[in-house]
């Protein structure tokens, strides 16, 4: 990926980069977007929306279904830097840097009677836009860059709060069906205007 | 704050009786007299000297509505000053991290040393008369009135004459060293994660002094789901809180044990063990050692925050400890940006890191599963602090107190608790009441106003230049 933002690391190095990392596949992209009329866009879109339904739904035992064992789910700290500095992750610090057990204590978390923080329940609706899949040198894997924005609305008088991210997947093919084995969410804000990130992207 | 003195008098009055009016909450007069006689004198973190290690490193850290650059200087030392260009006013760095040997003011370009001298100025010939009709040399930006640092941890205040920052500290600096001191090598900070919630700055800073009551039901949900196992309500209330010096805490109680067992029973590796018993004092260790207590939240006054914790990672039953720091900085009577940065120490092991890491991620932080159900508190409360029935309400923070002042339970004595301050097993809210009673000293004493300032002050850490008594600007900072 190029971008104003030339010297940056691009998305799929870092997971790479985390210390949590380490499990995970390191598959990168290969070559430019599918087209939209390639069955593979097509899967790959389909699971991205499937996906979103059950996030709004906070049907997270099926969504965790859907996470291969060895998945690495990233979302790294953003920060300001000078254009050139190289970066603009926080070196070593993420909101979520997961695994499938860190990822299954949370949703068994909002399975108990005491989380009080979805009790009563937020709503939400996850917005999702601009998806584009790239093969990899594996045909069961795909790479799938998606825009997600997250409206989350709690109680009656509250103001609804949003979180806007890039999202970098790559998915699996499993006699199961397709699997998230990797997903790298670029937020875009640096200071986080939600109360917290019980949520998932 | 109130309509009146005689409103706010009896204001300050309840808090020192232990009834607390809610509306202190969210009332924008008691914030704007909290930025006028707190914010302006107290010692306030800023950041920790690992988050800039190398010459010309430097974060930009907030107090209140100023920007200060944090920065590392060529010579080594810490700067911190006012991120305001001295000529027409332009922020002069807008990243929030970096690496500058100068930085160059996007306005009109005067440029400045990473230790805040001015050095360039496009024209200055031909739009000053150069050096004799402006000298460069004593210009800098300004700096902090007050700056200093304790085990690496940064501080600023803004008021020029702050007492020393070990003295404002006094005897908490003996908890600060557990958390910050595990070793020679002291600690290194990652992060911060940052977020804002629409809650009073205040809450967060009680809370983490010493609510030990809230944890059985505010944090059910991580013991049930087995990554704490401590919380339990009979294992809470036998912990203790400690108030000593600026700031307090809460504990809890380990099973039988001498030092290195307690230690390893919340994870620490024995390579960690052995080092933290070269740095700590024989009386920090028989805290834990002998009496048995393991320091877990604590405040200092006003708005830092440290934890420790000791939750499962991964499946098998092991536990390993983490720490946090953090900062309740005050966006406005109802809101505020949590500022959460992941501690360790500098000489652990990369896996202890990296696990600590993870074990610091699934509990605090943006999104931890104890602070989720914290900050949901702490929202609804500071909603409800809003309105006219608040004023009405004086809230009950006596726990631990009988009606004529004295306590349910006696202070631990010092065979029982050998760290200094006071100290009480079990449920009380001591520590908050410290915490707001310092409050109301502040918010009743008056601050002296201060003159204006340029960039040829001569604050405390200014870099020492000749002289020039002949600079057509140069006004010493002093009252007005
Ligand atoms: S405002 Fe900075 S150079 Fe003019
Ligand atoms: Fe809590």
């Amino acid at each position: 990926m190029t971008s104003m933002h030339g010297s940056v690391p691009s998305v799929d190095s870092l997971s790479g980069q985390s210390v949590l990392g380490g499990g995970a596949s390191r598959l990168r992209r290969a070559g430019p977007s599918v087209s939209f009329g390639d069955e593979r866009h097509q899967t790959a879109h389909r699971w991205l929306v499937d996906e979103a339904w059950l996030l709004d739904l906070q049907s997270y035992d099926e969504w965790l279904a859907l996470l291969t064992d060895d998945i690495h789910y990233l979302m790294p700290v953003r920060v300001t830097t000078a254009l050139g500095a190289g970066y603009d992750t926080s070196p070593g610090m993420a909101h979520f840097d997961e695994d499938k057990y860190s990822l299954s204590r949370r949703v068994a978390r909002f399975q108990t009677e005491h989380a009080w923080t979805e009790d009563p329940p937020s709503r939400l609706r996850h917005h999702l836009s601009n998806v584009r899949t790239f093969a990899t040198e594996d045909a069961d894997h795909l790479v799938v860059e998606s825009a997600t924005l997250l409206f989350r609305s709690r109680g009656d008088v509250r103001e609804g709060s949003l979180v806007s991210a890039g999202r970098e997947d790559l998915l699996r093919r499993t006699p199961e069906g397709w699997k998230l084995a990797r997903r790298t969410i670029l937020v875009d804000d640096s200071v986080i205007r939600m109360q917290n990130l019980a949520i998932f992207l | 704050m109130a309509d009146t003195d005689a409103g706010q008098a009896a204001v300050l009055d309840a808090v020192r009786r232990g009834m607390i009016p809610a509306h202190i909450y969210n009332d924008r007069e008691v914030f704007e007299l909290e930025k006028k006689r707190l914010f302006s004198r107290a010692w306030l973190f800023v950041g920790h000297e690992s988050e800039i290690p190398q010459a010309g490193d430097y974060v930009v850290r907030r107090v209140l509505e100023d920007s200060f650059i944090i920065a590392r200087d060529e010579a080594g030392e810490v700067r911190a000053h006012f991120n305001m260009c001295l000529h027409r006013g332009m922020q002069v760095c807008r990243a929030e991290m970096g690496n500058a040997s100068h930085f160059r003011c996007p306005y009109h370009g005067w440029s400045y040393r990473n230790d805040g001298r001015l050095v360039g100025l496009p024209f200055h010939r031909d739009a000053y008369g150069g050096e004799a009709g402006f000298p460069r040399q004593g210009q800098r930006l300004l700096p902090a009135p007050s700056l200093a640092s304790y085990n690496g941890l940064i501080f600023v205040s803004l008021d020029p004459a702050a007492p020393p920052l070990e003295e404002f500290l006094g005897d908490f600096r003996f908890y600060l060293d557990f958390y910050t001191q595990q070793s020679s090598g002291g600690i290194e900070l990652r992060g911060p994660q940052r977020w804002r919630v629409k809650a009073n700055w205040k809450i967060g800073a009680e809370n983490f002094a010493g609510d030990m009551y809230h944890t059985p039901q505010t944090h059910t949900s991580v013991v049930e789901i087995g990554l704490f196992r401590e919380p339990k309500a009979e294992k809470r209330k036998d912990g203790c809180t400690y108030w000593a010096g600026a700031g307090g805490g809460t504990t809890y109680k380990l099973p039988a044990g001498d030092f290195d067992e307690r230690m390893r029973y919340v994870g620490y590796p024995q390579e960690m063990i052995d080092r933290i018993k070269a740095q700590w004092t024989p009386e920090q260790q028989r805290v834990v050692g002998e009496d048995g207590f393991m320091i877990s939240a604590a405040s200092i006054y006003p708005n830092l925050s440290f934890v420790h914790n000791w939750p499962r990672v991964g499946e098998s039953d092991d536990v390993l400890p983490f720490i946090s720091i953090r900062q309740w900085q005050p966006i406005s009577e109802d809101e505020t940006e949590v500022l959460s940065w992941f501690a360790v120490d500098a000489q652990a092991p990369e896996e202890f890191k990296a696990l600590s890491y993870k074990a610091y991620l699934m509990c605090f932080g943006s999104t931890g599963m104890f602070e989720q159900d914290d900050v949901e508190n702490w929202v609804s409360l500071t909603n409800t602090a809003a309105g006219s029935m608040a004023r009405r309400l004086l809230l009950n923070s006596r726990m631990g107190m009988l009606p004529d002042g004295s306590g349910v339970v006696p202070a631990l004595t010092p065979d029982q608790f050998s760290g200094p301050g006071t100290a009480y097993v079990g449920y009380g809210e001591y520590n908050q009441r410290e915490l707001l009673n310092r409050w109301a000293d502040d918010m009743e004493r008056p601050v002296p106003a201060t003159g204006p300032a340029t960039g040829a002050g001569d604050a405390p850490s200014a870099v020492a230049a000749a002289p020039d008594p002949a600079a057509p600007v140069a006004e010493a900072v002093g009252q007005a």
